[in-house]
């Protein structure tokens, strides 16, 4: 036995090493494991009409410790290239985690591409971004973080500034078991966090759920909403609902508008290759729509009035603009929706019930840093 | 030494992959219906595909209460080159098996395979490329599903980009 040890220390030496750094691997899947068990699970509370068409990723099970930890990298200054922004900066919570501009500016000065989109109900968004080009928060996170035109820092990078910090390492270590910081559980926390943030306070879901009762032009607001014009019947109709119908008031669908004859910002095209999908452009939530102007992929309203204006009267005509937009009117064999000025705020009165002050204001959802300047 | 030459390997493995996904991304200009999941064989068809097989026709009354005559190649067929559990095959869980079929714009809707088989069904459910002697326009083709059965059209798909065969789990 003797001889035996002194030959691997001193004639194989590669062999030694070779099994010693299989030993540590080994052990430190064993302590993540065993860490993962350990780790507080946490449990999402939403509505059952909501549904469960969500899935969590099998290698980020969500934690109370990673959630925290996710709330702090979205509030930290840290991630972005000059120390001078984080996702808070365009995602603030009192606006619906927007920002109330067309762009947002990053960390260069420079601004972005398209309009900063609401972060309610991430939970059950299928495919990311204005043009759905990412399929799940871990993979969509990196784009924010590393664009130029946003925070615009390598994620190696912002591994080592957490990993020289005091604050990070014994927080990343409790989450993810790891002495060592990496890029992956970056992400992995901050998706953590985001798909807490669900909002299913508003007074419709009050109305839903029996417990609020809507004022009479709120009520003719969501009978608009969700009608299809049908002028031989009699029935008025704003038709939203047809993209933007069910609790959660958006489907994962991507249409052309008709806001522009001819696109500047080509939209789903850019990722899908297909000239079918140009200008086409996700549905978005219209939970807390009156808190998330302006709107559209580049901001171009900035009111909800203009926003029905021009549902109402002014689609423009493309190749790929959405069936759903033409031939649909409330006057028999009309061009366009002719809705009235007074059924136009009736539809705005609904839009107010979808505003979720619980949401905007839940503290579980607010900067844990503590702020030196309010 | 060897080590070395492993990790250019490795490098030259990750280029050639990333150009292939690249290269994959801007190559499909023209609309293709995929076919994969439960598969023996996935497919990507093209319009023109479809020649080859059996065209069928239906009339019926569409969305805008007219009646149209829709052509194209029953869905079962398409399923059998594919090599779907059909027919005798058609048994025991694979009962539990199910069609996702999706649109471009990401709407998507659901058939078990059950509801298309002819041992099963007298209706043929068609994935019709044309519509009145035309080719499906732009928001409606290449590719569309027309279920005469269904009162509602809403499972009339348009736009038919992918088609995925699964076990509901």
């Amino acid at each position: 036995m003797k001889n035996f040890l002194k030959t691997v220390l001193t004639n194989r030496p590669g062999w030694l090493k070779v099994s010693l750094v299989c030993a540590v691997f080994i052990s430190c899947g064993l302590i993540q494991s065993f860490r993962a068990k350990n780790a507080e699970p946490y449990v999402l509370q939403y509505p059952a009409n909501f549904g469960s068409r969500f899935v969590i990723p099998e290698g980020n099970p969500i934690t109370k410790e990673g959630i925290y930890l996710g709330r702090l990298l979205f509030y930290e200054k840290a991630l972005s290239a000059n120390n001078n922004i984080s996702c808070e900066s365009c995602h603030q919570q009192k606006l619906a985690f927007t920002d109330g501009k067309a762009f947002s500016t990053g960390t260069d000065g420079s601004l972005t591409a398209r309009n900063s989109m609401s972060l309610a109900n991430l939970l059950w968004v299928r495919n990311f971004f204005w043009d759905g080009r990412s399929p799940g928060l871990e993979d969509q996170a990196k784009f924010p973080l590393t664009d130029p035109h946003e925070m615009g820092q390598p994620l190696s990078e912002s591994a080592r500034k957490l990993n020289n910090t005091t604050l990070y390492p014994p927080l990343f270590a409790k989450a993810f078991c790891s002495s060592v910081i990496t890029e992956d559980q970056i992400l992995k926390a901050l998706s953590q966090f985001e798909r807490t943030l669900i909002s299913a306070g508003s007074n419709y879901d009050r109305y839903l759920a029996g417990n609020y009762q809507p004022t009479a032009q709120q009520f003719r607001g969501m009978q608009l909403f969700e009608s299809g014009p049908d002028p031989k019947s009699g029935i008025r109709g704003a038709n939203c609902g047809h993209c933007h119908g069910g609790v959660k008031t958006f489907k994962e669908l991507f249409h052309n508008n008709g806001l522009d004859s001819v696109a500047t910002d080509i939209g789903r095209e850019q990722f899908t290759g297909q000239s079918t999908d140009r200008a086409r452009f996700r549905v978005p939530t219209l939970r807390n729509i009156m808190l998330t102007a302006p709107y559209m992929h580049d901001g171009r309203f900035s009111t909800i009035e203009q926003v029905l204006d021009h549902y109402n009267a002014h689609i423009q005509q493309s190749p790929t603009l959405s069936a759903f937009l033409q031939d649909i009117s409330n006057d028999p064999g009309g061009k366009n929706l002719a809705l009235t000025k007074d059924e136009k705020a009736d539809l705005t009165a609904f839009l107010g019930m979808l505003t979720d002050s619980l949401f905007t204001t839940n503290p579980a959802f607010s900067n844990p840093h503590p702020v030196l300047n309010p | 030494m060897s080590k070395t030459k492993f990790s250019k390997q490795s490098i030259a493995a990750s280029l050639l992959l990333l150009l292939c996904a690249a290269f994959s991304s801007f190559a499909q200009n023209t609309a293709t219906l995929s076919i994969s999941g439960e598969v023996t064989t996935p497919l990507e068809l093209k319009s023109a595909d479809l020649a080859s097989f059996k065209q069928v026709s239906h009339k019926v009354k569409d969305r805008d209460g007219k009646e149209h005559e829709f052509s194209g190649v029953a869905l079962i067929e398409i399923l059998e080159k594919a090599g779907v559990t059909t027919g005798a095959k058609l048994r025991g869980e694979n009962l539990a098996k199910y069609l996702l079929i999706s649109a471009s714009d990401g709407y998507e809707v659901l058939y078990s395979l059950a509801e298309i088989d002819p041992d099963f069904t007298d209706q043929v459910i068609l994935l019709a490329t044309t519509k009145d002697g035309q080719p499906l326009a732009n928001g409606e083709g290449p590719f569309r599903i027309i279920t005469p059965n269904d009162k509602k059209p809403a499972r009339w798909i348009r736009e038919v980009r992918s088609i995925k065969v699964a076990f509901a789990k």
